[in-house]
């Protein structure tokens, strides 16, 4: 079969499969699937035969893992979804990430309350890992507006990065055994203290093959007139490690605000990434005009991505993984939006056209090339 | 305490894949937590869709003994009755 690009669409009412031949011309759309239902997260295995796996965040019963072996044309709930031990005491509000593990069947999950679980059958059961999900900072972690969230899981050889919200960056360096706060240079604008240890409201991180040690960061910006204890804490929202994540500094300046959700780095070059800046009081691009913030340099200066985009009078937000670029030769990105917008960012962002206009709300876009 | 009485617990559409199609279930139990236990061993994927990992029930789903919703009544400790109808049924919900 000729190589399809695969988008996985997580969306209020449940999830979407769109497919296009490689031009990216126009994408053929499949579902609803778990009709109905939030899907906050999706995951598109492209180890051996193709999986696509889906959160299904039923509020009346439960969390469940929808899976497909059939590159989105079914999906049926896997044997169970993560749960809490009993006697733990907490019990499952949603499911934020899905990754893949380093075994063929490994997959791991970021859960709320934040957490972490394990499965090595493809997602027929799981297990809970303790070194993060009963880390001694765990119950002092408060929820952020989304609630308290895993929702970056990144693993780099024996490292792992995850973000949680509000809980901040934790590192492990010996194969998720045991996780610490790594958070040196990472801001907070809700607390007294602008640098805690940890309690960082930290929006996604993202990172690239070829850059070792080099990690992206959009974390919760928005506070450079903050006049209260601690001072204005300006440029915290966007930020960049070049030490594997033990430290810290501020890409920010160039962009029009330093708050936003997604961060996306570009397959091919480390140092070229997306942000879309977003008014910290609406989530919506300043002056109602939707746009994407490239940096071509590791985030030294950005450039306005913007054509074909509204100009004016658009109010939508993009959700912290609702932007993802494929691998092609020339990629394109793509981003969802909370008013049911799919666009496609073609040549890299130079050129965006609006795939599908009247999807339900959406959480979480995956574009895979299988 | 006399016999166990025996009930009907009616199964709402969306959970009877989880149960092999059933639209009810006879169970003999003397409360409705007692039913929840005997589901928990003897229907266990249904019971994660009834109830959390706390074993509590979901917080966006009514239990009713008959017409009356267990929360008005003595919660999970519900006393049940012979032929009494325990109904599991997702709360109004909108937007």
């Amino acid at each position: 079969m000729a190589d399809r690009v695969i988008l996985t669409i997580g969306t209020k009412k449940g999830v979407f499969v769109a497919d296009s031949a490689k031009p990216r011309r126009s994408f053929a759309l499949r579902g609803p699937f778990g009709p109905g239902v939030p899907v906050y997260s999706t995951l598109i295995d492209t180890r051996g035969t193709p999986r696509l796996y889906a959160s299904s965040c039923n509020p009346f019963f439960g969390m469940k893992v929808l899976r497909s072996t059939d590159l989105g044309k079914s999906f049926a709930e896997t044997k169970a979804g993560p749960a809490f031990p009993k006697e733990d005491g907490r019990a499952l509000a949603n499911i934020w990430a899905l990754e893949a593990g380093s075994g063929k069947k490994d997959l791991w999950c970021g859960v709320e309350p934040a957490s972490l679980f394990m499965s090595h059958d493809a997602g027929d059961s799981w297990d809970l890992v303790p070194g993060i999900s009963n880390h001694e900072h765990a119950r002092k972690w408060q929820p952020g507006n989304g609630g308290l969230c895993m929702h970056t899981i990144i693993r780099d050889g024996n490292r792992v990065h995850l973000g949680i919200s509000t809980g901040g960056h934790y590192l492990s360096e010996d194969g998720g055994e045991t996780f610490r706060a790594s958070n040196k240079g990472v801001g907070a604008g809700f607390a007294p203290d602008p640098y805690p240890e940890f309690g960082q409201c930290v929006h996604k991180i993202a990172r690239h093959d070829d850059a070792p040690g080099r990690l992206y960061m959009q974390n919760h910006g928005g506070w450079a007139d903050w006049t209260g204890p601690g001072g204005p804490r300006p440029d915290i929202g966007v930020l960049r490690s070049d030490d594997y994540g033990h430290s810290w500094r501020s890409i920010a300046k160039g962009l029009p605000s330093d708050f936003g959700f997604p961060i996306v780095v570009h397959p091919h070059d480390g140092d070229t990434i997306y942000v879309m800046p977003l008014e910290p009081a609406t989530r919506s691009c300043p002056g109602g005009a939707p746009a994407v913030w490239r940096s071509e340099n590791a985030g030294e200066s950005w450039s306005r991505l913007a054509r074909g985009l509204p100009k004016k009078q658009s109010y939508f937000t993009v959700l912290r993984d609702a932007m993802d670029i494929d691998r092609l030769k020339t990629p394109a990105l793509y981003f969802g939006t909370t008013t049911g917008q799919l666009w496609i960012g073609r040549e890299g962002g130079e050129q965006w056209d609006c795939l599908f206009d009247s999807l339900p709300p959406i959480h979480n876009v995956k574009v895979a090339v299988v | 305490m006399g016999p166990t009485p025996t009930i009907t617990i009616h199964v709402p559409g969306p959970l009877r894949r989880y149960c092999a199609g059933a639209a009810q279930l006879s169970i003999s139990a003397h409360t409705v937590r007692i039913v929840l236990e005997d589901l928990q061993r003897s229907q266990s994927v249904l019971y994660c869709n009834i109830c959390d990992e706390t074993g509590k029930v979901r917080p966006h789903l009514n239990v009713f003994v008959n017409s009356d919703n267990v929360r008005d009544l003595d919660g999970v400790d519900t006393t049940l009755k012979p032929g009494d109808v325990v109904t599991i049924l997702p709360a109004v919900s909108g937007g």
